[in-house]
């Protein structure tokens, strides 16, 4: 993914916004409205879990998705329309958590000319290793009120 | 917050009675979230209380406005898909033959929304219909949907609705996150604001008028009213398609009904001067 | 009728079998594509596949090819459902024989409406 993603052609809102809202509204919440940017600082997240995908080829990249444990799991309940009293087991969660990076990252590797072809999702409690100057774009939002970021890295 | 039943069979009534849509059992959460901004207007603590409110006393309004919430979607392509085989397989191909040579084959799409019906006509005739013979035009009394029809540009969940991806390959290209119309098919097409309730557009006389769930929203005096207009501009022989569960019987006799596989269209009595 | 639900993800898996389990059908679930096609070789009648694209040991794209060339399973609907959304990757899917296409996110009306088009569901007055 080469930093040829650029940001600047997408006059109004930002694409990574429109995306998530989109993966959100239409398999997780049902009805768009519960996502929304995140306003204010941005907390350090606690209990944090993370999910991605890279892409690969000429300008490789990588897709994170970072949020609370707890907000995971509900998101994962919602994804899987579970029951108030279902029990989310751990595969079901690493596995949900992935697929929405599946999703989230399959559709920004649409943006970027030339892309190559998509890892398999990953899901960690630790963060994976990125370097400050590999940022290219991150989006803090809030779903149901809850912390969940998203950013983009060169892995070039 | 669940949705008490005599309320949901209240708004399930009132909207088959003026739409002939049915909300089965399990579409509640549908009727909360499509009401629920009606009940914050109107004052109500939730959208039970507010059609409990209705249920005691509403005006016509009100109730128009509860349809209305529930009638309106993310509008598909190709809706109900007969319509658009039948202009390939029996309107168009009668009217190219009928006048040769002679102009423009013109259709009008009344209540046209974000686009998404002339857009599904132009693709639908593309083929049968040579480029530069086919004046489309798209008309909404709403212009916030118009300019969004004119940028014929569409988010991935609204091309995943109905559209034949051999349609999507053929006719949109990528714009960003979004899909747009290519512009071939775009120059076909015009939108333009118009109320039905007023003088015909221009651009007419038209060979085929698209008026498809439009009249269920009006009285029968309306209905008149409306029908009246739009004939005169169409031609005589041409063609009013309507939706799957309407009909010009009993409103309007200078309409022939023709069956067409499934469905029917309305031909103007080509005895009636235009 | 009978679909087969070919997905890597088995969180997929299970939200494509809900919506089309409560569209009346019966399901058959596979990880790849080489553990669909053994689905397809055992004789079972599928009337539909729903396919991703990438996935381990067979993708997607290997597994409509090999579908394709096979004429006892002339019958199967072939519908990629997946990420994959570049002009040119969904041009690919149809040169290699997917008769539809289902982007991802998708919500279950999008999945009916594809149905519709292709037949394997009833139309019905549009809500």
């Amino acid at each position: 993914m080469s930093t040829a993603i650029d940001l600047s052609l997408f006059t109004g809102t930002d694409p990574i916004f429109t995306i998530a809202d989109e993966v959100f509204s239409a398999m997780i919440d049902g009805e768009p409205g519960l996502l929304t940017e995140w306003v204010g600082d941005v907390p350090v997240i606690a209990d944090a879990m993370h999910a991605w995908v890279d892409v690969d080829g000429v300008a490789p990249g990588r897709v994170l998705l970072s949020t609370e444990r707890d907000t995971a799991l509900q998101i994962t309940r919602a994804l899987l329309a579970m029951e108030p009293d279902e029990q989310v087991g751990d595969a079901d969660f690493v596995d949900a958590l992935g697929e929405v990076a599946n999703v989230v990252g399959g559709n920004v590797k649409a943006l970027v000319p030339d892309p190559g072809a998509l890892t398999l999702p990953q899901v960690t409690h630790e963060r994976p290793p990125t370097s400050p100057e590999n940022l290219l774009h991150e989006l803090a939002l809030a779903w149901r009120g809850r912390l969940l970021v998203i950013s983009l890295w060169s892995l070039a | 917050m669940t949705l008490a039943a005599e309320n949901f069979s209240f708004v399930a009534d009132l909207v088959r009675r003026r739409s002939a849509i049915q909300l089965e059992a399990g579409k509640e959460y549908l009727v909360e979230s499509r009401l629920l901004p009606l009940a914050r207007t109107a004052g109500t603590v939730d959208v039970d209380a507010y059609i409990r409110s209705l249920r005691s006393v509403a005006s016509p309004a009100a109730l128009e406005a509860v349809v209305e919430a529930l009638t309106t979607n993310e509008t598909s392509w190709f809706r109900d898909a007969q319509p658009f085989a039948t202009l390939t397989d029996h309107v168009v191909p009668e009217l190219l033959g009928a006048r040769g040579a002679a102009g423009p084959l013109r259709i009008w799409s009344a209540a046209c929304s974000t686009g998404q019906e002339p857009y599904s006509i132009a693709m639908t005739l593309a083929d049968l219909v040579p480029g530069g013979r086919l004046r489309i035009l798209g008309t909404d009394l709403n212009q916030q949907v118009l300019a969004r029809a004119r940028t014929g540009r569409y988010s991935q969940l609204e091309v995943n609705r109905g559209l034949p991806v051999s349609m999507l390959v053929k006719h949109f290209t990528r714009a960003g996150v979004d899909w747009e119309v290519a512009a071939p098919l775009r120059s076909a097409i015009s939108f333009a604001q118009h109320n039905l309730l007023d003088v015909p557009p221009a651009g007419g006389p038209f060979d085929v008028v698209f008026l498809r769930n439009v009249l269920i929203y009006f009285d029968l005096a309306t209905k008149r009213d409306v029908l009246r207009r739009v004939q005169r501009v169409v031609r005589p022989g041409g063609y009013l398609l309507l939706g799957a569960a309407e009909t010009t019987i009993g409103i309007d006799d200078d309409w022939e009904r023709v069956t067409v596989g499934r469905g029917s269209v309305y031909r103007l009595n080509a005895r009636r001067a235009a | 009728m009978r679909a087969l639900v070919i997905d890597d993800s088995r969180t997929m898996r299970r939200i494509i079998v809900g919506v089309l389990r409560s569209m009346g059908f019966d399901t058959v679930e596979a990880g790849d594509g080489r553990e669909a096609l053994d689905v397809l070789e055992t004789g079972i009648p599928v009337d539909l596949a729903c396919i991703d694209w990438n996935m381990p040991v067979m993708n997607g794209l290997e597994f409509v090819l090999a579908v394709r060339e096979n004429r006892a399973w002339r019958g199967v609907t072939l519908m990629m459902v997946t990420t994959e959304s570049e002009h040119n990757q969904i041009v690919r899917a149809l040169a290699a024989g997917a008769h539809e296409y289902v982007i991802k996110p998708f919500t279950p009306d999008a999945i009916r409406d594809k149905l519709q088009l292709l037949g394997l569901v009833e139309l019905e007055e549009s809500a």
